[in-house]
């Protein structure tokens, strides 16, 4: 298991690497200047020149890219070309939270109405219940969540007053700020997500539930919630936790739209405004610290995996 | 609010409403006379008369200072959202290269002088200046008592120290700004002299004012050194009526009331939230929720307005803009190629490449155009000074320029150069940003309905465009500028040969000017530059304009309107009213 780790863990590295190296080289072959984007309204060739040696990027490319990834090595992650020049590091410091703070609420939001839909639609195959919660479903995968998201600041943010429609209050402002600006940008991310996991779990619970074993338990006389909630949905937890691993992707990319809407500047947003003015050291250091999380996420899903499920264990 | 006033108040503005509207729209000076646009300022009348002429009298207009003021008490905490923008990413003047980043510095930081909202420079940190008989020496007698928010006192070393900084390129970008400042000059602690190699006339305006100058936007050594210049930028350090107590990238910035600014008056409120607002639909559910009283920065997208004035809960001041949007021609490219402008109108007009230009500008109804593309929020342009100027304002062009809408006259030069009825005419490409594809669409649909001419729209991200537009690759390129406050950052910035966006980088081999070369405008353009009485220059800006109007050095499209939206609650005085900025050390709530 040690060893199946270590090559794990070395080929997710590779990866990353891989990954930071092909957007280092794809940022630049991005047609336009940002440098004269930026400095338009001044209209300063000098100036322009200047600030590009200023910022080493009169350099050929290959020697930008190995001090960017020597400085990479060493934890610099670089400095953002606009402005200030904020660091990097600080950018996706002050963002990283807010992300994680929307989609893990988001990914509380989806468990809560997934698993006991899944579960009540399978158990319930074929009735009311069944039909409304499938309706649901399909609902909540056709609705786009940037869609949603307007709807619900229509809703609950300009007719009703009873949340904010805009922005992220930090956690050290209280918690009920925190958590009031979370709720509806959470909703309009977890909603699809709910309805993807919700027909996965009504799926493998289908299909666990017409095992032997569960025959067996049922012929043993078991409590048919004993059945259920602990042989059942523990053999059927399996295939639903592949969907975890891209859960984060999901989230996280459904993040990315969501947070312009609630103007929350989270990793997604960052990524998307440093795309759209060619700020290369935000691209490249938000994209490593994303494929760091996907990476590593479906590392531990694997590893998860093995806890869940005895049976599977990894060769050395 | 006009409930609240007295009768006599209120009998005092529907007089001076009806009186303003009092005109036939037939005259070109709907009213006034020539003596009224003389400057340094017009008068309240001059004001309102124009206003009322373009539609845009608004009760704000009308309200006296002292009544709103009156009405608003001191204290409170506003809200407020910066639209289309994403984040602040600067607030070092050094580094500022937006108006909505200046819009936050002019309340944080200050200048030797602030425009007003006729655009006319007022001390600000000086409290009076002399300049020599020649033009080239200013002496500011600065304003005593001031101090920096870090508790450090305001000096002439702290000027001094502002120049250095900006000139040097490793550390500002707006040293072509002071290009023509040769040195600054300390007196005195409250006495400084700046020597200018040539008389400038925009100096006041352009290089000392403290939201748009930014060149001499006064920042605090001690506040630097003790920040460092990464964090500075984001809570700099100033003697402005805010201090930034907190700044989160791209969440917000919070400023808070200085209590030492040097008008014990002002501010008013105690503390300001700005938070960036990228999408149209939150912005205007944010300000009709009530979580943001006002909106700053870019304006609001045309489509909301109509639903902000519909709101009852909602005030909507709209200004005149300072600055244009136009269509760039390239003159290069068949069939609109005209390989020199330094000919008569007539003689021009006998080239078919200019005819072409002209039938494209004669057949754009600008009226139509901003009805269906602005929602109805703008004012036609005919060049680049815009009515936000006002006194270097001509609103004669309207009716004179060359560019006037006639179908007729269109359609006949366009037959002349040899494309009766648009046949055989090339399809032209439109080029412009994302945010201006629906316009563009509506003036192709304008082209093909007046001229049955076949354009192409082409879609480009902003430094795509900019490569483009600065190596003349395009037929026809949707462009503009803002914040213009004086006439040289019309003309000076884009109507002569040696203009910034002339064409830098196009093969200068082949393209021996970029979209536009006339020796009468550079001339009248250098001497206006240099020209210090206020007649004298208006006179050449006005012909400068009028030549740039008549032989199309772009398809001049309409004025931006400034346009203030804000909550009922909100007192936003007409003395902070400057268009292009939202100063709002006079504002306030209740």
């Amino acid at each position: 298991m040690l060893g199946y780790l270590i090559r794990r863990v070395i080929h997710a590295l590779l990866v990353i690497a891989a990954v930071a190296t092909l957007v280092f080289f794809m940022l630049r072959a991005v047609p336009g200047d940002p440098l004269r984007a930026m400095l338009f309204e001044i209209g300063d060739a000098e100036a322009v020149e200047a600030l590009r040696t200023k910022l080493g990027l009169d350099q050929p490319m290959y020697v930008q890219y190995v001090i960017w990834f020597g400085h990479v090595l060493q934890g610099d992650l670089g400095n953002s070309i606009y402005g200030s020049r904020v660091s990097v590091s600080r950018i996706i410091t002050e963002a990283f939270p807010r992300t994680i703070s929307l989609a893990g609420f988001a990914f509380i939001i989806a468990l809560l109405l997934a698993v006991p839909a899944g579960i009540v639609s399978a158990i319930r195959k074929h009735s009311i219940f069944d039909h409304v919660f499938t309706f649901i479903a399909f609902l909540g995968l056709s609705m786009p969540d940037f869609w949603v998201a307007i709807i619900l600041i229509i809703i609950f943010a300009v007719n009703l007053h009873w949340l904010p429609a805009i922005g992220y209050a930090d956690i050290s402002k209280g918690f009920w700020p925190w958590f009031s600006h979370l709720i509806l940008p959470a909703i309009a991310i977890g909603t699809a997500f709910s309805a993807i996991l919700a027909r996965m779990i009504r799926s493998a619970l289908l299909e666990v539930m017409k095992s032997d074993f569960i025959r067996t338990a049922r012929a043993k006389g078991l409590d048919e919630n004993l059945v259920i909630f602990k042989h059942a949905l523990r053999n059927a937890a399996i295939p639903v936790i592949t969907v975890l691993g891209i859960a984060i992707a999901l989230l996280m990319s459904g993040a990315v739209i969501v947070e312009n809407v609630f103007s929350i500047k989270g990793l997604g947003r960052t990524l998307i405004q440093g795309i759209l003015n060619r700020d290369y050291p935000v691209v490249q250091g938000a994209i490593l610290v994303v494929s760091v999380i996907f990476v590593f996420a479906n590392l531990l899903v694997d590893v998860f995996y093995t806890l869940v499920d005895p049976r599977i264990r990894y060769e050395e | 609010m006009f409930d609240g006033l007295d009768k006599h108040t209120q009998e005092q503005l529907k007089r001076d409403f009806k009186e303003a509207h009092d005109f036939d729209p037939k005259d070109p000076l709907f009213g006034l006379r020539q003596s009224d646009f003389r400057g340094p300022k017009m008068g309240r009348r001059t004001v309102l008369r124009l206003l009322a002429a373009a539609g845009m009298l608004s009760m704000s207009h009308l309200l006296p200072q002292t009544v709103k003021t009156v009405l608003g008490q001191s204290g409170g905490e506003l809200t407020a959202g910066w639209a289309g923008v994403g984040e602040i990413r600067t607030l070092d003047p050094a580094q500022i290269n937006q108006v909505l980043q200046f819009q936050i510095a002019s309340n944080v930081l200050g200048g030797l002088t602030h425009i007003n909202p006729d655009l006319v420079a007022e001390g600000d940190l000086a409290v009076d200046w002399q300049v020599s008989a020649d033009g080239t020496e200013y002496t500011f007698n600065l304003r005593e008592g001031v101090t920096f928010h870090n508790g450090d006192p305001f000096t002439a070393d702290d000027v001094v120290f502002t120049f250095n900084r900006s000139k040097d390129p490793q550390k500002s970008i707006h040293t072509g700004t002071i290009a023509n400042v040769q040195s600054a000059e300390k007196i005195d602690d409250l006495t400084v002299k700046f020597t200018l190699a040539k008389p400038q006339a925009s100096f006041l305006v352009k290089a000392t004012e403290r939201s748009s100058g930014r060149a001499l936007t006064i920042v605090s050594q001690g506040g630097l050194e003790a920040l460092g210049t990464e964090q500075y930028g984001l809570t700099p350090v100033g003697t402005g009526p805010f201090r930034v107590t907190e700044h989160q990238l791209g969440q917000g910035v919070t400023l808070e009331k200085f209590d030492n600014y040097y008008d014990p008056q002002r501010p008013k409120l105690d503390k300001i939230t700005i938070i960036p607002i990228i999408e149209n639909e939150p912005l205007a559910a944010a300000i009709e929720a009530g979580d943001i009283q006002l909106i700053g920065g870019n304006p609001p997208a045309a489509e909301l307005i109509d639903r902000f004035v519909d709101n009852s809960d909602l005030t909507v001041s709209i200004i005149p803009g300072p600055g244009f949007q136009a269509l760039f021609v390239n003159p290069w490219r068949e069939p609109m190629r005209v390989p020199g402008f330094n000919k008569s109108i007539s003689e021009l007009k006998s080239e078919s490449g200019f005819k072409v230009r002209l039938a494209i500008a004669k057949a754009l109804d600008r009226d139509d155009y901003i009805a269906r593309a602005q929602f109805g929020r703008g004012v036609p342009a005919f060049g680049s000074i815009n009515p936000a100027m006002g006194f270097f304002f001509d609103t004669a062009i309207n009716d004179t320029s060359e560019q006037r809408f006639n179908l007729d006259e269109a359609r006949q030069l366009l037959a002349d150069a040899g494309f009766p009825n648009g046949d055989g005419f090339p399809v032209l490409r439109l080029s412009g940003t994302p945010a201006a594809r629906r316009e563009l669409q509506i003036v192709a649909g304008i082209l093909k309905q007046n001229l049955n001419i076949n354009t192409e729209v082409d879609i480009k991200d902003f430094p795509v465009l900019i490569d483009e537009f600065d190596a003349m690759e395009y037929d026809l390129l949707r462009i503009g500028s803002g914040g213009d406050f004086d006439p040289d950052d019309g003309l000076v910035d884009w109507m002569i040969t040696t203009s910034k966006f002339n064409g830098p980088d196009r093969d200068k081999e082949n393209m021996p000017f970029g979209f536009f070369s006339e020796a009468e405008v550079d001339a009248a353009v250098a001497a206006e530059v240099v020209e210090p009485d206020l007649d004298a220059r208006k006179a050449l800006v006005q012909k400068a304009n009028n030549l740039t109007s008549n032989k199309v050095a772009a398809l001049f499209l309409f004025h931006p309107l400034d346009i203030l939206v804000f909550r009922n609650e909100v007192n936003f005085p007409a003395e902070s009213r400057i268009p292009g900025l939202v100063d709002l050390d006079r504002v306030t709530l209740g």
